[in-house]
């Protein structure tokens, strides 16, 4: 496939809840195939807000957002699918399912290229199989994959997560703060591992973030995002405090930081 | 920081305790004597049901082996009822969750679909599918389908309501349909639930295929109904021995199976 993959436009995309509470505020903004990209601010700022309008988990109330230049259907149905095949999605809380082996759980991600029927008989395809364990390789535990979702560690779960994206063999990977229920020494495994995925596959990377540290650490580009609205937009290895401070809206703290001593 | 005293108890409303409690009494009231219910002659006339359990008592176990064969055809009626209504009362279930339903209108007929098969009592549903099929066990076992219908339709479309739904959520952001969120996101999170309703259904129907075999629907009901027109009460007690020990096994298995479940 030679097309220009992963890439992401937002065009005056606004979204307003219907309790009015605004999520995002005409966003205009643009990513390249292959960014890796981490977006800051303070909660309810709109950073999932952001994430869930890619893949239309969150319907715009106005503007466009396009994926490789088509537009994101707002409803569900066949386009929506099509669009969500080659977008995988990494969540906070993991989202297995807790009864299932690991392998099941990363099968998932092959739901978009199978026909439904083989999928609700459980009959995988011998290549959808294995490009499965190929995934679990990736993230480095083909081990567990019998194992049921339930036994494994927080990390391990994320790693499993992780794996179910990459089996979609998707454009983009959106993780919504995916190391928020994870200790520091995990949160860094993680993180290190989405960089090197990115790096390895050339898939466009978003991660939702609330440490600084680990912004500053990990991104390539950071984008700052507070009310609803862009503040932010520029290199990781730029960003400074002050700009940090605009972002928040408020001096920050060691509560913002994972690593204290980093302060 | 200044550690602020816990506030005093708010005051009850006891207006409001005295007032429901005066309701309820006067409902009880007017209920009693309106059916001509009266403690004292319930106290009077209590010899009348303890000669009734004299003459029921020692139970004929001679009269057991003859409850073999229409025993098993209750458990035959109970058990194709169980299946038969487990399997309709899937999709009926999913429909009438407000969170996977496939909209208003859907879940609207489906909840009212559900209440009049809860209002309607399975002898009604006997009484129908014996016109259509004609006296026997299978209009036992189809009126007992839609009786699990009712049962389970109504208590798991609850259990789904009250699933999580970032899994479902994580299954259509992976591209999966309708069906394929329910299986991988919503049914893995209620399945022990349905599998207890189905077992607490099937002991229902035990139960039920005993009122049923009064109607006609065959089984051990029309043993029992024989029997009791004929005033053989140690034979009446036999059988609902024989039903008491039944439904006490099956408690037993299903709790069994629950356990294994989790």
């Amino acid at each position: 496939m030679t097309e220009p993959r992963g890439r992401i436009r937002f065009s005056g995309a606004g979204v307003t809840y219907p309790n009015g509470t605004v999520g995002m505020k005409d966003l205009d903004l643009e990513i390249e195939p292959g960014e890796f990209v981490v977006i800051v601010g303070s909660s309810g700022a709109g950073k999932s807000t952001l994430l869930r309008a890619i893949n239309g988990l969150n319907r715009l109330t106005s503007g466009t957002v396009e994926v490789d230049g088509q537009a994101v259907a707002q409803r569900e149905g066949r386009e929506l699918r099509a669009l969500r095949k080659r977008v995988g999605m990494i969540f906070q809380d993991f989202r297995l399912v807790k009864r299932l082996s690991v392998i099941n759980n990363v099968l998932i991600g092959r739901l978009a290229h199978v026909p439904v029927w083989r999928a609700l008989l459980g009959l995988w395809p011998q290549h959808d199989r294995d490009v499965a364990l190929r995934a679990l390789e990736r993230v480095g535990i083909p081990e567990k994959a019998w194992v049921r979702a339930s036994a494994l560690s927080g990390g391990q779960q994320q790693r499993v997560g992780i794996a179910r994206a990459l089996a979609q063999e998707p454009a983009i990977i959106l993780a919504d703060e995916p190391v928020a229920s994870l200790d520091p020494v995990t949160t860094h495994q993680i993180m290190r591992d989405l960089v090197r995925i990115n790096r390895e596959l050339g898939i466009t990377t978003l991660v939702n973030l609330h440490f600084l540290d680990l912004a500053r650490e990990y991104g390539q580009r950071i984008i700052g995002l507070r009310h609803g609205e862009l503040v932010y937009d520029g290199s990781a290895r730029t960003v400074t405090d002050e700009d940090f401070r605009d972002i928040y809206g408020r001096d920050f703290t060691e509560d913002d930081l994972l690593d204290e001593e980093a302060l | 920081m200044a550690v602020s005293p816990v506030p005093d108890r708010p005051p009850r409303n006891w207006w409001l305790i005295g007032g429901v409690a005066a309701f309820l009494l006067a409902m009880t009231g007017w209920s009693a004597e309106g059916i001509g219910f009266s403690l004292i002659e319930l106290m009077c006339n209590i010899g009348g049901g303890g000669r009734l359990l004299a003459e029921s008592w020692p139970p004929d176990f001679a009269f057991l082996p003859r409850l073999a064969e229409p025993f098993m055809e209750t458990l035959n009626i109970a058990i194709v009822g169980t299946v038969i209504g487990g399997i309709l009362s899937l999709p009926v279930a999913v429909l009438a969750a407000r969170n996977l339903t496939l909209g208003r209108i859907v879940w609207f007929a489906d909840r009212n679909f559900m209440n009049v098969l809860r209002t309607l009592p399975d002898l009604f549903w006997a009484m129908l599918f014996a016109t259509a099929v004609g006296f026997g066990p299978v209009a036992g076992a189809l009126a007992l389908s839609v009786f699990t219908i009712a049962v389970i339709s109504k208590l798991w479309s609850e259990s789904l309501e009250s699933i999580d739904m970032g899994l479902p959520e994580a299954v259509r952001a992976a591209g999966g349909t309708w069906l394929e969120m329910l299986k991988f996101g919503a049914v893995p999170q209620a399945m022990q639930h349905y599998v207890s309703y189905a077992l607490y259904a099937f002991e229902l129907n035990v139960r039920a295929s005993m009122v049923l075999g009064l109607v006609g629907a065959g089984g051990i009901g029309m043993i029992l109904e024989t029997q009791r027109a004929n005033f053989e009460y140690e034979r009446v007690a036999m059988i609902i021995l024989v039903v008491l020990v039944a439904v006490l096994i099956i408690e037993e298995i299903s709790e069994a199976i629950r356990r294994r479940l989790t």
